[in-house]
């Protein structure tokens, strides 16, 4: 059975770190439209999504993502994503994700980078 | 028993286990091999022991979907082997080394006609499992029409 997510919100340096905990499904849209609107509460410019290694992301998932991009792109928010694995950057680049998001290889690059005024995808 | 809780037996007894577990063959598996593709003939329902397994659907010649990932010890799949007509509905690869429990559909078929408690358990579970699948993908189909009636009216 599906279930929804922990996403502990972090604040470094101008940029709003989801800690995203658990697999990504069609299950976890209230948990990325609260976190997404505790975010806009802080007056989020910039946010970086952490997954972790392990973390399985689904059709469904996929969607959820597609979702705060859309969101994100019309606030004009950047939005980073870092800890996929190679298989999911792989599928994230087929679908368009990188389109509207950058992927770090790391959180310390990513903070860097984000906060640094960067992060929004080059293409 | 040193049998993977499965939810396809659950509510069986040790005894009915037992008889259960005289048809699986263990099979291993390695990382990137294809257990089965969508639209293949489904001759086998397996249960995992070992090892993760992804299963996927291919959406374009280019873009394979994943689907979900089966990785905890007693997770199945391959259940379209149970029903007609007998076609897996997704792809299935090992992600990491591993062991599955196989079930030949005729074996299984066998079993279930001889003991008639052992079939209505496992059909029981199966129409469970799959309502609740179905739940998830009708969820799932939301949030699709959500994002496109989004785009449409951006």
């Amino acid at each position: 059975m599906q279930q929804g997510n922990e996403i502990k919100l972090e604040k470094h340096d101008g940029v709003i770190l989801f800690d995203v905990i658990g697999d990504v499904t069609a299950a976890s849209e209230p948990s990325f439209a609260q976190a997404y609107s505790e975010a806009n509460d802080r007056d989020a410019e910039k946010i970086l999504l952490q997954f972790k290694e392990s973390t399985y992301i689904n059709s469904g998932g996929i969607s959820v993502l597609i979702q705060l991009l859309a969101q994100s792109n019309r606030k004009g928010q950047a939005i980073g994503i870092t800890g996929i694995s190679n298989h999911f950057r792989k599928i994230f680049t087929m679908v368009g994700i990188t389109k509207f998001a950058r992927i770090y290889d790391t959180r310390e690059q990513a903070l860097e980078d984000m906060s640094g005024g960067q992060g929004r995808p080059s293409g | 028993m040193d049998f993977p809780t499965c939810y396809l037996l659950q509510g069986l007894s040790e005894e009915k286990l037992k008889r259960f577990a005289a048809i699986t063959h263990e099979t291993v598996m390695s990382k990137e091999q294809w257990i089965y593709h969508e639209n293949d003939r489904a001759e086998r329902v397996f249960i995992l022991k070992t090892g993760i397994v992804e299963l996927v659907t291919l959406v374009d010649s280019y873009l394979e979907l994943p689907v979900s990932i089966i990785r905890s010890p007693g997770d199945c799949f391959g259940t379209s082997s149970l029903i007609e007509p007998h076609l897996y509905s997704l792809s299935a690869r090992c992600q990491e080394d591993g062991t599955v429990l196989a079930v030949d559909r005729y074996d299984l078929r066998k079993l279930m006609d001889e003991d008639r408690e052992i079939g209505c358990v496992i059909m029981t579970n199966l129409a469970e499992h799959l309502l609740s699948r179905l739940k998830e993908t009708r969820q799932e189909l939301k949030l699709h029409f959500k994002n496109l009636l989004k785009f449409m009216h951006s």
